[in-house]
C-alpha cells in the first residue's frame, strides 16, 4: 500500500520535472499507454485539457514482463557497446571516419523508426503518408496539403505535414543522444518536386523550458528525375521555439542530438512528394564557418 | 489645408470657452463655404473635449445626418465590422485604388480615429479580396491609420507596463501579415512605426527582427523561381525543363507550338505545345542503348514552382541487369601504364568522402518533355521529334506508362494502370 503510493508519487514527480530518468524502472513498462500521456502535455487547440486521475490508468502484467525483458536486453547491449568503443563504433573507426550514414530506407523496419504527422492533429485537412519506394531502396513521403484553417476559434494558419525520427531510447526509456561532434554537415540525397522543405533538429534538452526548441534550416528541392545531393553545414541551423525564430542565437551542440525531422508548410494547396535515399553526416574539411548568425545580443533590454 | 486649420482653431476656441459647440459649415463658419478645398470634404462636426460623442450627435446639421447614421450602423457591434464601408468605397471594382479610398474614408470620418483597431483588422482581412496583399505602400497606408504619438510611452512606468497593449498587438498583426507574404518593409514603415509606437515597443522590435532575418534568407534558395511567373506555356515549359535538366548544355526544342486552327468545314483543331529537352550526355546514353530493350515514357510527374504545379514526362530505360553492365577494367591488366586514372585532386590522399550505402538502381533518363496534354498521341509526336536527333529510337520499342493522376516518380512495374504499346506505324520492330 505504502509502496504503491511511493510509486505513484514518483510518477507525478517525473511528469512535473520532465526527467525521464526519475521514473521508477519497474513501474514504467507496466503503465503501457500512460507513458506517452505523462511525457507529452500537448493539448489540441479547441479541446479541454485532459484530467484523468492516476487511479483510472490501466495496468497490464504480461506486457510489463515483456517490457522488462526487452529493456534488460537493451541495457546489456549498451554496456557491451560501451566496451567496444564510443557509441558502439570501434575506436579507430570513430576517430578516422569522415562520413557516416545515419538513416537509410531499405526495409519496413527502417520506416518504422519515423513518425509522420500532419495538421490533422489540430483539425486540418492535409494528409501525409510514408512508404517504401521502388525496389525497397528509398522512402517516399507523399500526400496533400490543405491550407484551410480549422474553425476552432484559436488557429489562424494551417497546412503542414512533418516526418520525424522517433526519439532514441536507451534501456528503460531513458533519453539517448547521438554524438555527431566528428562531423560538421548534414548530407541528404533526396528527390523532391520543387517544394521548399524545412529540416529540424531536436536536441531533447534537460530543462523542460527548452522542450520546444528546434534548430531549423531550409531544403530547397529542384524537382525533376535526378537525385539531388544536399549538404547543409550545422553552422547554418538557426534556433527557433514553437515556430518563432529566437533573438539569441547560438550554434547547435553536436554532442546531444536527438532527432531530425522534415516539415513542409509552403502555403500551396496540392499534392507533394519527397523521396529520400539516405541521410548521412559529412565532415567537410573545406567548411570553416563556426556560426552563420551573429551571437551578440541584437535586441538589448529596454 | 486652410479649411482644416480653421476647423482646428475653431475647436480650440470652443474648448477654451467650455461651450458645447457644433460647427455647421453652412451656418456658423461662412468662410468655410468659400474655400475651394470643400470638394468632397466631409463636414466633420467639431466637438469639445469634455463632451462625449452621444451629446454631440443630438443637434446635427440635416445634411450630415444621413452619413452619420450609416457610420453608426457600421460601428454598432455588427458581426463583420466595416464591411459596408469597403462595399461603399469599392463600388463593384476591387483594386488598389478603391482599397485606398476605403482607408481614406475611414481616416476622414473621425479625427480621433475611433475604432481604428477593428478597422485595421478588417482591412487586413479584406486585402486578399482586393488583390493588394503584396503591396508595401498599402501596408504603409494602413499603418498611417493609427493616430501618431499618442501611444508613445513618456516615462519609465509606461514603458514597463506595455503601454496601449491592444494597439501594439494590432501593429504586430500588420507586420505579421507582411511577413507571411514575404514583403520587406521599407524606411517609411520604420518611421511610421517609430512615430506611432516609439522605440523599444513590440511592433518596432518585430520590424527589427524582420529586417534582420529577411535579408539573410532572401537568397538562400539555390534554385530560385522568379516572383512573376511566366504566363506563356511554352516559356514556362522552357524554364522548368532547364531547371530540372541539371545540365547547362542541355538543349530545349519546341516540337509543337500551341495553336487553334479552324478548318474549312468549321471544325476546330487545337494543337497543344510540346517542349522537350535533351542534353549531350543523355543523347550519348541513348545512342549506346541496346535497341532490343524497350524504352519507357513515364509521367506525368509534378513540378512545383512557387504556387503553380506543372507536369513533365520522361523517357527512360530499364536498369541494366548485372551481366550487361559495363565491364570494369582490371587494374592489373596492363602493368606498363594505368588504363584509367582516378585522381581526385581536390582532396588529400586519405580523405574519403564516400558514403557506404548501396546506390539506388535506376535506369538512365534519356530525355524530358512537357506537353499540354498527357495523352499518348501528343507524346508520340514528341518521340517522333526525338527520332530526328536520336535515330536509334526508330528501332527501339517505346512503352507508355502514363498514369491518370500524378504519382510517385518510380512506378511499380507490377501495378501499371496505363501501359500501352505504341502502334506499329511508329516503329519497325515488335515489342518483346
Amino acid at each position: 500500500m505504502a509502496l504503491s503510493f511511493k510509486l505513484l508519487d514518483s510518477i507525478f514527480l517525473s511528469s512535473r520535472c520532465h526527467r525521464q530518468n526519475a521514473l521508477h524502472p519497474l513501474l514504467g513498462p507496466l503503465l503501457t499507454d500512460c507513458i506517452s500521456k505523462l511525457y507529452s502535455s500537448y493539448r489540441r487547440p479547441g479541446t479541454s485539457p485532459d484530467n484523468t486521475p492516476p487511479w483510472k490508468m490501466n495496468f497490464s502484467f504480461e506486457k510489463g514482463v515483456d517490457g522488462i525483458k526487452k529493456h534488460f536486453g537493451i541495457l546489456k547491449k549498451e554496456l557491451v557497446d560501451h566496451w567496444k568503443g564510443p557509441e558502439g563504433y570501434p575506436l579507430e573507426e570513430y576517430l578516422l571516419e569522415q562520413t557516416r550514414v545515419v538513416w537509410e530506407f531499405r526495409n519496413q523496419k527502417d520506416l518504422d523508426e519515423w513518425v509522420v504527422s500532419s495538421d490533422v492533429e489540430i483539425g486540418g485537412k492535409s494528409e501525409a503518408y510514408l512508404k517504401l519506394g521502388k525496389n525497397n531502396q528509398t522512402a517516399l513521403l507523399y500526400g496533400t496539403l490543405n491550407t484551410e484553417a480549422p474553425r476552432d476559434g484559436e488557429t489562424e494558419y494551417s497546412g503542414y505535414c512533418a516526418m520525424r525520427a522517433k526519439l532514441p531510447k536507451g534501456a528503460f526509456e531513458r533519453k539517448k543522444y547521438y554524438d555527431w561532434s566528428n562531423f560538421n554537415s548534414l548530407y541528404l540525397r533526396i528527390r523532391g518536386d520543387g517544394r521548399p522543405w524545412m529540416i529540424n533538429i531536436y536536441t531533447n534538452p534537460y530543462f523542460s523550458h527548452q522542450k520546444d526548441d528546434l534548430y531549423n534550416y531550409f531544403i530547397f528541392t529542384r524537382g525533376g528525375p535526378y537525385w539531388q545531393e544536399i549538404k547543409i553545414p550545422f553552422s547554418k541551423f538557426f534556433l527557433s521555439s514553437r515556430g518563432r525564430i529566437q533573438d539569441d542565437q547560438h550554434p547547435l551542440w553536436l554532442d546531444k542530438i536527438s532527432t531530425v525531422g522534415f516539415t513542409l508548410g509552403d502555403k500551396a494547396d496540392g499534392p507533394f512528394q519527397l523521396e529520400i535515399d539516405f541521410i548521412g553526416l559529412l565532415n567537410d574539411r573545406a567548411h570553416t564557418e563556426e556560426f552563420a548568425y551573429e551571437k551578440y545580443e541584437r535586441n538589448p533590454k529596454v | 489645408m486652410n479649411c482644416v486649420r480653421k476647423l482646428l482653431l475653431a475647436r480650440e476656441l470652443s474648448a477654451g470657452r467650455g461651450i458645447l459647440r457644433q460647427a455647421a459649415p453652412g451656418r456658423d463658419l461662412p468662410w468655410l463655404q468659400e474655400s475651394s478645398c470643400a470638394q468632397g470634404f466631409w463636414p466633420v462636426p467639431v466637438r469639445s473635449i469634455r463632451s462625449g460623442a452621444a451629446l454631440s450627435r443630438s443637434d446635427l446639421v440635416p445634411s450630415a445626418r444621413g452619413d452619420k447614421e450609416k457610420d453608426r450602423g457600421s460601428r454598432d457591434g455588427a458581426l463583420v465590422p466595416f464591411d459596408e464601408l469597403f462595399e461603399r468605397a469599392c463600388k463593384g471594382d476591387r483594386n488598389k485604388a478603391s482599397f485606398s479610398r476605403a482607408v481614406e474614408l475611414f481616416c476622414q470620418r473621425d479625427i480621433r480615429r475611433r475604432g481604428h483597431i477593428e478597422f485595421i483588422n478588417a482591412a487586413l482581412r479584406k486585402m486578399p479580396e482586393f488583390g493588394v496583399e503584396r503591396e508595401l505602400d498599402v501596408y504603409n497606408k494602413i499603418l498611417d491609420v493609427f493616430p501618431k504619438e499618442v501611444f508613445v510611452p513618456r516615462n519609465f512606468i509606461q514603458r514597463m507596463f506595455n503601454y496601449y497593449p491592444r494597439q501594439q498587438e494590432c501593429g504586430i498583426h500588420v507586420l505579421e501579415q507582411m511577413e507571411n507574404y514575404g514583403i520587406m518593409p521599407n524606411k517609411q514603415t520604420k518611421f511610421l512605426l517609430l512615430q506611432i509606437f516609439g522605440e523599444k515597443s513590440h511592433p518596432v522590435r518585430k520590424y527589427q527582427r524582420l529586417m534582420y532575418w529577411f535579408p539573410k534568407f532572401k537568397h538562400a534558395n539555390p534554385y530560385p523561381v522568379p516572383a512573376a511567373l511566366l504566363q506563356d506555356p511554352v516559356d514556362l515549359a522552357r524554364f522548368s525543363l532547364q531547371r530540372i535538366a541539371a545540365d547547362l548544355s542541355a538543349k530545349v526544342t519546341v516540337y509543337q507550338m500551341p495553336l487553334t486552327d479552324i478548318l474549312d468545314d468549321g471544325k476546330e483543331i487545337t494543337q497543344l505545345h510540346i517542349v522537350g529537352i535533351q542534353s549531350p550526355d543523355q543523347q550519348e546514353l541513348l545512342a549506346r542503348h541496346n535497341p532490343a530493350r524497350p524504352v519507357f515514357v513515364e509521367g506525368p510527374f509534378p513540378l512545383w514552382l512557387k504556387k503553380t504545379c506543372v507536369y513533365y514526362y520522361i523517357l527512360r530505360g530499364e536498369p541494366l541487369p548485372p551481366e550487361e553492365k559495363e565491364e570494369v577494367i582490371d587494374s592489373e591488366r596492363n602493368f606498363y601504364y594505368p588504363m584509367q586514372l582516378d585522381l581526385d585532386l581536390d582532396r588529400d590522399l586519405w580523405d574519403n568522402e564516400e558514403f557506404y550505402v548501396d546506390e539506388v538502381e535506376e535506369g538512365p533518363v534519356f530525355a524530358m518533355c512537357m506537353a499540354g496534354a498527357g495523352d499518348q498521341a501528343t507524346l508520340a509526336k514528341w518521340i517522333l521529334g526525338l527520332q530526328q536527333t536520336n535515330p536509334i529510337l526508330s528501332q527501339t520499342p517505346v512503352v507508355f506508362h502514363l498514369t491518370p493522376g500524378p504519382r510517385e516518380l518510380q512506378v511499380d512495374l507490377d501495378s501499371e494502370s496505363g501501359e500501352e504499346e505504341i502502334p506499329q506505324s511508329w516503329h519497325a520492330k515488335q515489342e518483346l
